[in-house]
């Protein structure tokens, strides 16, 4: 089953298109990658996905309802259906990792006794190896833990789909791994679905089942990574720098 | 061309040496000038190796700018480098329509900034009615804002704002008294000092002189802290937890600058009719018991409960202000400063903007 299925969309800021007239479905409860050049208008999409920036044109649905910017009731019902990793992490600098982590659960369910919210933040905590971080603030942890605290942040409610904003950017290649690897075991032990945008190639090689691959202003490619392999497009050899790239380019 | 032109135009020659690199290249570009008047000149790249990005500068500097010196033998990895760096700009079309010349482009930048500030109103007061309609619901369902975090906002703008409020106020009653002795003396009216003072200070100085600071000091943080959460993306996580940020960040705001605004204006009062005190004392003598006697014949509860409003006002306007310039701000860090400083201004001028309303309606 899919749980997102766009249909003509296009998306931007103001008057800029930045991708037009896509079409696509993303499967639930696997790992779908956005991938493409930086600047091709990954992030933006996913803004779009998100709810955070109102699509130019077309329409997409949203675990069978039509996301509807217009109205506040159908945003809500998107929010409370997802939770994001940003690129920076996102954590608010004047709380700790516990507090951030409790943010969600505190502001839906505020009236939840303070031992379930403690049980639930170790819980997500835990899940990305930050259970001994509680208590530390943003700025005292690194960058691959600010990106572990924001994705556990994400976990917290349970979403029914998780958007990561290039999770192993910036990373060393040991701590990019342990990302994928959570996100794998999170699709394998929770059956999540995660829209993964990237650039990077190992990750992709990873933990991407079905791809979509934006460029110039479009959709090059959407379905399974397998099929991604053998499709006949310049620029998907290029990007993973097939042998035959220059020649055929 | 004539044939005795012809024959005058015969190039010199410069065989370029092995290295021509960037001090290379400008000290021929010194002697190209120099030769100016000489007559047509040939630069030869025959014997040329070690090159560099100003040579292939070169290059494109002589064919478009130079017309009497010509390039030949460029050959071997230069005519390689040469043909796979693009050293121009694209060639971009114009936006806009070109028409109507100078006096139409400036109408239509006119224009788009008269919409955009129009626009930027507009956004401003839907977002004054949101806060006012967020304030509302939280005094009445308690949910949206993070718990404490009004008691927190209260310490930084009180606590924190109280001894910077309460010298500038010292300072300004001392000025406006010293600034007044000198003309009372001169009607041998001293102990009206009493009466200025206390008017001037609870009507007008200290709600004015309060927001101003407020603007200064509360709202500029306010901005910064807002603006670096918009540009961090914090504001967009926020968003998708499901809370709206312009409740969760602003109310606690408001809020505490409703609780301890009339705090900061009871102690600014004081301090600045102390100032007044000080003076009088000083310049005429004037036992400070005299002085507020006087005082409390020409103002009474309402002129402090007027000052009282105002400054409550006034600090509505500093935090909405402050907080619309914070969340409207752009993605660059770059924007951040700017929107700091505009929110200064727009907080200092919505200020004087009411005040001057207020005068209307009390005076």
């Amino acid at each position: 089953m899919d749980i997102i299925r766009a249909r003509d969309l296009t998306v931007g800021y103001g008057r800029t298109e930045v991708l037009r007239d896509l079409a696509f479905t993303v499967p639930e409860g696997r790992i779908t990658v956005v991938l493409g050049i930086s600047g091709s208008g990954k992030s933006t999409l996913l803004k779009t996905l998100a709810g955070l920036l109102p699509p130019l044109g077309g329409e997409f649905d949203f675990a069978g309802s039509r996301v509807d910017y217009r109205s506040e009731a159908s945003l809500r019902s998107l929010y409370g259906k997802i939770g994001v990793l940003y690129q920076g992490g996102a954590l608010l600098n004047g709380l700790s990792l516990f507090e951030n982590v409790a943010l969600p659960i505190r502001m839906q369910h505020p009236k939840m006794p303070e031992d379930m919210v403690r049980d639930m933040v170790y819980a997500s905590l835990a899940q990305v190896e930050l259970a001994g971080s509680a208590e530390k603030y943003p700025a005292e942890l690194s960058g691959g833990m600010t990106k572990r605290g924001g994705l556990a942040r994400a976990l917290v409610l349970d979403p029914d789909v998780v958007f990561c904003d290039e999770p192993s950017s910036g990373l060393d290649p040991i701590t990019s791994a342990l990302l994928d690897d959570l996100l794998l075991r999170l699709k394998e032990t929770f059956k999540m679905t995660l829209v993964v945008v990237t650039h990077e190639l190992r990750s992709i090689e990873r933990v991407a089942d079905s791809v979509l691959v934006v460029n110039d202003g479009g959709l090059r490619f959407s379905g399974d990574y397998a099929d991604l392999a053998v499709a006949d497009d310049a620029f998907i050899r290029t990007f993973f720098l097939r042998k035959d790239s220059h020649d055929d380019a | 061309m004539s044939e005795p032109q012809a024959a005058a135009a015969t190039p010199e020659r410069i065989l370029l040496p092995k290295r021509l690199r960037a001090p290379e290249v400008v000290a021929l570009l010194d002697d190209i000038r120099r030769r100016a008047d000489a007559g047509p000149l040939t630069l030869d790249f025959h014997e040329v190796e070690e090159f560099d990005s100003s040579t292939l500068a070169l290059l494109n500097y002589v064919r478009g700018r130079l017309a009497n010196v010509a390039t030949v033998n460029i050959g071997g990895a230069l005519a390689r480098a040469e043909e796979s760096f693009v050293m121009r700009p694209p060639t971009e079309e114009p936006e806009g329509p070109p028409s109507g010349g100078l006096p139409g482009r400036a109408l239509t930048t006119i224009a788009d900034r008269f919409i955009f500030q129009v626009k930027s109103l507009g956004r401003f007061l839907a977002m004054l009615g949101d806060e006012v309609y967020h304030v509302g619901v939280y005094l009445k369902e308690h949910k949206g804002v993070y718990p404490g975090e009004t008691w927190n906002q209260m310490f930084f703008m009180g606590y924190r704002s109280f001894p910077i409020v309460c010298l500038l106020i010292f300072l300004v009653g001392v000025t406006i008294s010293i600034t007044s002795a000198e003309q009372l003396r001169l009607f041998g009216a001293d102990i009206y000092l009493a009466d200025l003072v206390g008017i001037a200070m609870l009507r007008e100085l200290v709600p004015l002189m309060t927001g101003v600071i407020l603007a200064g000091k509360v709202g500029a943080a306010i901005t910064a802290e807002l603006a670096s959460m918009t540009v961090l993306e914090e504001v967009d996580a926020l968003r998708t937890m499901g809370v709206v940020p312009e409740k969760f960040l602003m109310v606690p705001r408001l809020l505490a600058m409703t609780l301890i605004v009339p705090l900061l204006v009871a102690m600014a009062d004081v301090v600045g009719i102390f100032g007044g005190i000080v003076v009088a004392r000083v310049t005429f003598g004037t036992l400070p018991s005299a002085f507020i006697r006087e005082m409390v014949t020409s103002v009474d509860w309402t002129d402090f409960g007027w000052g009282l409003v105002k400054t409550v006002v006034f600090g509505w306007a500093v935090v909405v202000g402050s907080g619309f310039k914070g969340l409207t701000v752009g993605r660059s860090a770059e924007e951040v400063g700017r929107a700091t400083t505009e929110s200064v201004v727009l907080s200092i001028t919505l200020i004087i903007l009411i005040d001057c309303i207020f005068a209307f309606i009390l005076y």
